[in-house]
């Protein structure tokens, strides 16, 4: 039988996460996309071998759900504009080919497997939509940017 | 001959509204309490799920039109436009669903309550059959105008939906999950 959780721990536990690791990650985008990584998709837990090591399992679950929740609530309400500067950002910091990542995101659709369980089903398809059109307002930014530099060399696109 | 003919249909009219009379089903008490489980999560659902201020606004905001108006291609425009209006339109019908299954919990349990108050009920009452119109006239100007045409009938179908879920918690005090689990408790003790 497992024991109850305190409260205080998990807010320990979520502090914690915030400092060391979702203080490097500035955008709400970056953070749901992390945190969703961080689910097994299996069983719906949550997964963080440093702070279940300083706490405990079901501590490090409990504050990455938490986490993973207050993220989502701030990228549920960045307006489109941000999305874009949020999209931006986040291609940035993981160093993907652009066109790697457009073909990605458009069939894949990662933000759609990376929003919190007990999500309603209205806001996830309001977000998508949101991000579906931050990514194309993103992309024509994109296809601008390399019109004005022509020297730009093509990458390989990825087979998915 | 004519007189017995209608007395003969009088007859059968009574019979028949007896018959319909004695088949209304009394709650039973399991039916009860998976009805009030029912109108709990109804109520979550408007007002954690559907409700919230930040949605609401984010969901109607002109702000994202004007940028996606200036800074989109004119197809990214039209997908960006149908999304909303999706969004509107499913927004609005689920509140008025919502509005709808609280109303018939409402209209089927209220009369079982002696402690019920008069002015509270008229105001819900009118509560329920002013959003319930709202959100219609909502759900025509969302499919002939689109998500943007209506701002302000917008606020004021929120704002009264609020007011119906706190008026129906107020009036239906009884709507708590203890109380609930409390009463399916009592009834496997009953079936045991």
């Amino acid at each position: 039988m497992s024991l109850p959780i305190n409260v205080t721990d998990v807010e320990l536990a979520a502090d914690d996460l915030r400092r060391r690791t979702l203080s490097h990650m500035p955008s709400p985008l970056e953070r749901v996309i992390y945190l969703g990584s961080t689910r097994d998709y299996n069983t719906g837990l949550y997964y963080h071998d440093g702070l279940a090591s300083r706490f405990s399992d079901e501590v490090a679950c409990e504050a990455l759900a938490n986490c993973h929740r207050e993220a989502y609530r701030q990228l549920l309400g960045s307006s489109v504009e941000d999305l874009v500067l949020q999209i931006d950002s986040y291609v940035q910091s993981t160093h993907s080919a652009l066109r790697d990542f457009l073909a990605a995101w458009k069939s894949l659709q990662p933000y759609r497997v990376a929003v919190p369980a007990g999500t309603d089903p209205l806001a996830v398809e309001f977000l998508c939509g949101n991000v579906r059109t931050a990514l194309a307002i993103w992309e024509s930014h994109q296809d601008g940017r390399s019109r004005q530099r022509p020297d730009a060399s093509p990458q390989p696109s990825p087979v998915l | 001959m004519i007189q017995l003919v209608l007395s003969l249909l009088l007859g059968l009219a009574l019979v028949v509204s007896l018959y319909f009379f004695a088949r209304r089903s009394k709650p039973s008490a399991e039916g009860t309490a998976q009805q009030l489980r029912e109108a709990r999560q109804t109520l979550d659902s408007l007002q954690f799920g559907l409700l919230p201020n930040d949605l609401v606004e984010r969901i109607f905001a002109r702000e994202d039109l004007e940028y996606v108006l200036s800074a989109a291609r004119p197809e990214v425009q039209s997908l960006f436009l149908a999304d909303r209006k999706n969004i509107a339109l499913a927004w609005v019908g689920r509140v008025r669903s919502a509005v709808l299954n609280l109303m018939r919990f409402h209209r089927g349990h209220a009369r079982l309550h002696a402690r019920l108050s008069f002015s509270t009920e008229i105001r819900l009452a009118l509560n329920f059959a002013g959003l319930l119109t709202a959100c219609r006239l909502l759900q025509i100007t969302f499919y002939l105008r689109g998500p943007y045409a209506a701002p302000g009938m917008v606020r004021t179908a929120a704002a009264a939906a609020g007011r119906v879920c706190s008026i129906s918690e107020d009036s239906l005090a009884f709507l708590n999950v203890k109380r609930v689990d409390q009463l399916e408790n009592n009834e496997a003790r009953n079936r045991a």
